[in-house]
Order: C-alpha cells, then sequence, then structure tokens
C-alpha cells in the first residue's frame, strides 16, 4: 500500500468536505461557522448542521461506488466494468422500487436493493458468458439490456405509484443525496464498512485476477470462491448505495481510473484510494449540484454522467 | 527429491476426464511423468494437451478419473500448496492494466504471501534473483505491456523460478518467437532444468522441439493418450503419422515431416 496515495485521498476528502459546508444556496464564510457568535454565527452552525448528514451520505455513496467499480474491474479484468453500467444499479432500485411498491417498510430498502443488485449481476453474467468465460463484449451489451429493462421497469412501477411511492421511484431513477438524514448515514455505515473490508481484505487475490482469472487459478488461489465473495460484496455496496441515494452513474467507471493513472493498479492501493476519492468526487460533485443553480438543484446523477460518459468514450477507444 | 521417494512418477494422471462446458476434452488419459525431466506433450490442435496441462495447474477442474502430484491426488491438495510445488507459464498473457514487470514476477510468491501484506524483502530478493537468471533483470521496471513476446516468456519463466516450483508447466512455449528469441528461451529453460532437476511438461506441436528437449514424449489424439515413453521409443514415424494424421517419414523428403531424432544430449555444451 502506498501511504502518499491515502494520505492524499484523506486530505483531498477533507478539502471537499470543508468546502462543501460552505457553499450552497447560501453561502456561508468560514469565519462566522467557527466563530458562531451572533445572528450569523448562529445561521451558519444551523445550516451546517443541515448539510453534515448529506455530505456524509455523499462520502459514504461515493466510496461504496467507486470501491465496487474498481473490485470488479480487477475481478473482470476489464477496466470498463461499472456498476452501473453492468446494470447493477438498476438491478438495485428494482429491488429497491418494488420493495417500496409492496408497501414494505423503507427499512427493508437496502436488503431489497441488494438482492435487486445481486440478481442483476448474475443475470448479467450468465448473458456474458461464452465458452465458460466473460466476454468484454458480451458484458457490455448484456449491461446494456439489463438497464433498458431496468428502466422499463421503473417507469411501470412509477406509473402504478402515487404520492409518496411515485416520489420515491423517481428519486431512485434520478439520484439525489437531498433528503439525508443523520439515520439514514448511520443505516449505511455498517453495510459501507463490512462491503469494503470484504473488498479491500481480498485486494491481494484481486491483484492476481487483473492479469486474468486463469492467472489467480494457477497461483493457488480459489476463483470461484473469490469471484461469489466479491460480486456479493460489491452488489451490497452498490445495492445499499443505490437504496440512500438512487442510481448515481459513472463514479464506479470515473474514480479507479483516476486513481489508477496517479498510483498504478497495485489493489491494495488502489482499492482504498478509490473509496477515498469516490468519497470526494461525490462530495465535490453534490456541493456543485447544490451551488451551480441555486436556490434550484442540479440532479447529481446529471454531473457525474457528464464527466464520466466523455471518459468512457475514450476508454472505448483505447480499448482493443 | 525426497518428495519423491518412494515414487517414481512426479505426475500421474489415470483415466482423466476434463473439460469446459459442453463435452469433455479430454476422455480417460492416461499419463505418467517421472521427476526431474523434460517431457514433451505432443498432439494436434484440440487433442487437449493444453486441457491437460491447465488440469496439472488446477485452472481447469477434474471431471472424473485421478491425477496425482508426487502420488498425493492433486484435488486434497490445498490449492496454495500446490501452487508451491507447481508453477504454470501460459502460452500468453493479454495486459489490460498496467503492471511492473517485477510486479508480475513477484507473483510468483503469492503462494506464500500472507494475504494483505505487502511482499517481504526475502520475497524480492528471490524475485530479483530468478530475474538475473533469466536475463530478464534489466526490464524489472518497465510495464510489462511493452515487452516483445520473446521477452515476456522469459518474464513468465522466471515467475515459475520465483515461485520455486519443482514441476513447470509449459503451454506452446515456442510459439510466435523468431529463431534468435527461441534459441535463448531454449536454452535458459535448458540451464534451470539441468541446475535444478525442475521436472518440465511443454506442450507443443512441433515434434522437433520435442526431439530436441524432451527425454519423454507423449502423443495425445482425442483427449487420449495413443503413446508415451521415452523419446526413442515413442517418436516414430508410425506413431506420429496416428497422431497427427500426416505422413512422416524417417528420412526427410522435401516436404514430408521428419521424425528423425537428434542424438540424446545434443543441447548440451
Amino acid at each position: 500500500m502506498k501511504r502518499s496515495a491515502i494520505t492524499l485521498g484523506i486530505a483531498l476528502l477533507v478539502l471537499a468536505c470543508a468546502a462543501a459546508f460552505l457553499v450552497g444556496g447560501v453561502h456561508l464564510s468560514l469565519g462566522d461557522l467557527l466563530s458562531g457568535r451572533g445572528e450569523e454565527g448562529q445561521t451558519a452552525r444551523l445550516l451546517a448542521s443541515l448539510r453534515a448528514p448529506r455530505i456524509a451520505l455523499a462520502a459514504l455513496v461515493g466510496g461504496c461506488l467507486a470501491l465496487a467499480g474498481a473490485a470488479l474491474q480487477a475481478l473482470l479484468k476489464n477496466p470498463l466494468a461499472d456498476p452501473f453500467l453492468l446494470g447493477t444499479s438498476g438491478g438495485a432500485a428494482v429491488g429497491a422500487a418494488l420493495a417500496a411498491l409492496a408497501g414494505l417498510s423503507p427499512l427493508v430498502s437496502p436488503a431489497a436493493a441488494f438482492v435487486g443488485a445481486a440478481a442483476a449481476s448474475l443475470g448479467v453474467a450468465l448473458l456474458a458468458r461464452r465458452g465458460g468465460r466473460l466476454d468484454l463484449q458480451r458484458l457490455l451489451l448484456a449491461g446494456l439490456i439489463a438497464n433498458a429493462f431496468f428502466s422499463a421497469l421503473l417507469l411501470g412501477a412509477f406509473s402504478i405509484a402515487s404520492g409518496e411511492a411515485a416520489r420515491s421511484m423517481l428519486f431512485w431513477m434520478m439520484g439525489s443525496l437531498a433528503d439525508a438524514t443523520p439515520r439514514k448515514v448511520g443505516a449505511l455505515l455498517p453495510y459501507a464498512v463490512t462491503g469494503a473490508a470484504v473488498l479491500v481484505a481480498a485486494a491481494a487475490r484481486l491483484n492476481l485476477f487483473s492479469v486474468g482469472e486463469e492467472n489467480a487459478a494457477a497461483l493457488g488461489v480459489d476463483t470461484e470462491r473469490t469471484k461469489r465473495v466479491v460480486f456479493l460484496a460489491a452488489s451490497l455496496l452498490t445495492g445499499v448505495a443505490v437504496a440512500f441515494a438512487g442510481v448515481i452513474g459513472f463514479v464506479g467507471l470515473l474514480v479507479p481510473h483516476a486513481v489508477r493513472s496517479a498510483f498504478g493498479n497495485d489493489q491494495r492501493t488502489l482499492l482504498p484510494a478509490s473509496f477515498l476519492a469516490g468519497a470526494t468526487l461525490l462530495v465535490a460533485a453534490d456541493a456543485v449540484s447544490r451551488a451551480a443553480i441555486a436556490p434550484a438543484e442540479l440532479p447529481i446523477g446529471a454531473i457525474t454522467a457528464a464527466l464520466g460518459a466523455p471518459l468512457f468514450a475514450w476508454l472505448l477507444l483505447r480499448t482493443p | 527429491m525426497s518428495a519423491a521417494a518412494g515414487n517414481a512418477h512426479r505426475i500421474e494422471a489415470r483415466a482423466l476426464v476434463a473439460g469446459y462446458g459442453a463435452g469433455p476434452v479430454l476422455r480417460g488419459l492416461d499419463a505418467a511423468i517421472p521427476a526431474g525431466v523434460i517431457a514433451a506433450v505432443l498432439g494436434e490442435n484440440g487433442s487437449g494437451k493444453s486441457t491437460l496441462l491447465k488440469v496439472f495447474a488446477r485452472v481447469v477442474p477434474i471431471g472424473g478419473g485421478d491425477v496425482l502430484l508426487d502420488g498425493e491426488p492433486l484435488e486434497s491438495l490445498p490449492r496454495r500448496r500446490t501452487a508451491q510445488r507447481v508453477a504454470y507459464v501460459p502460452q500468453s498473457v493479454d495486459l489490460v492494466f498496467p503492471i511492473r514487470t517485477l510486479d508480475l514476477v513477484l507473483q510468483g510468491r503469492a503462494p506464500y504471501g500472507r494475504g494483505f501484506v505487502a511482499e517481504t524483502s526475502d520475497d524480492r530478493r528471490r524475485a530479483l534473483e530468478a530475474m538475473r537468471a533469466c536475463d530478464v533483470e534489466t526490464l524489472a521496471e518497465r510495464d510489462a505491456a511493452s515487452l516483445s513476446g520473446g521477452e515476456r516468456r522469459r518474464v513468465f519463466l522466471a515467475r515459475a523460478l520465483a515461485q520455486e516450483a519443482q514441476v513447470w508447466l509449459l503451454d506452446e512455449p515456442t510459439a510466435g518467437l523468431d529463431p534468435r528469441h527461441r534459441l535463448e528461451f531454449l536454452e535458459t529453460l535448458w540451464r534451470i532444468h539441468r541446475e535444478r532437476a525442475t521436472t518440465v511438461v511443454l506442450v507443443t506441436h512441433e515434434v522437433a522441439l520435442a526431439a530436441d528437449l524432451a527425454a519423454r514424449v507423449l502423443l495425445l489424439k482425442d483427449g487420449r493418450t495413443i503413446a508415451q515413453g521415452p523419446r526413442e521409443t515413442v517418436l516414430t514415424a508410425e506413431n506420429l503419422e496416428r497422431t497427427f494424421a500426416a505422413p512422416f517419414s524417417p528420412r526427410g523428403s522435401r516436404f514430408a515431416l521428419r521424425s528423425e531424432v537428434l542424438p540424446a544430449g545434443s543441447l548440451e555444451p
């Protein structure tokens, strides 16, 4: 593990969080926030306390999505793997939406999203199998098909839902951090920690996978077991991220690519650094979404897609 | 050598059945490879020779029959223990992500690793030593994707050396190499084999390579062994014609394939 990468990641995340406290519909000054005196100080502290859970949720969701993307890329030996492009996020959204439609408690939505995400990864992997191995082009096509299908399901669910349920559908389709509460952050945290710990613990094996599955098997890795564990943990991270923030695309594609360019492909550095960088990206993107056209908000998924789609195009051109 | 005591065969396959999805590629194959020799596996494309190697490397699971490593059933061994004893050198590896050549060689130390912990300085020393032995130490800092075919073969040989395995499995080791790189590769392989008494199983469809390098030869057809034993007895025109369904002549007329065998030890200095 490169300490410099982790240190830089933490520093950038702290900076992004500090900036995110200050910008938004109302800009705060650091002085007001820190002194906390007088009317301005009180307003500043009130706003900061409203913004804090949102920033924490953005950080956790961004970290989960980026880490899931990085791990899937190594596992599948494919720099284009991303929970959004592979349909995992869509499956999670459908799972959560169906649970909401069935009138189940919102507490069930992370579990439902996890089941949806796992089912979607499994389905896409089965579609993309050819002669016992995952084919790159088929994988992307299968993700495309899965996403089209999940959009149809979400739109269908949206059209028959009403009131609060319809609002939730829209939320899962567009992705948003606006409903963040300390309780939600607290609910997401244990899932994020569990999924992240499992993936980071698999880093050394994922290094062998990133040269190839046969390579990993020949060097003593139980590849079937590792594939199951990594797929499940990535589905868990994606599922809970979607359950609490809706579908936010391209984070899992953008972030590992940038981290890999800067620090190389050693998963023992790449995975933890991707979590930190994903957190930083989403905290910053959310700050932009609040500040850019205040008092209205840009959908955060639009910002990540605007950054991610051109990168995807570029990667596609470079991939043989 | 002690591990092989009481058992003349380092690797043995009995009535082995294996393959991917559809139908088995290996259909009741028998093979016995003694310790410390170079054994060549010859056969047509699709005869199952690469699959056999992958079964030995535990990349492809055993579908039926037995594989014994030093007399122990392969599947009863922990995977990491197998990887400490058997090294697989693939025909080619398509590198998608950047990786430093030294890190690729260090992967050979993975079967001895402790999970997340970085490689020890001892691992690094062994990896660099292996690279020196294979004459690739100057490539240590290069991105492995930028290496030529010949360099890459020798880097993977260095990795097998760093893995400290007594059995090496080589899939088409000379395919696509020009004469000079072919010679350099074979000389390196021969030297290491002589120095360490490594058991080498190499897969090829070059009869000449088997004839020059291997003491033992296995001929495969349709997933079964049709002949195995010392090369002098196995590499006959008749056997080769059965294996490849092509005419072989002992003398070598203009276009006929040669079955003639070089005298034993012709590669030795």
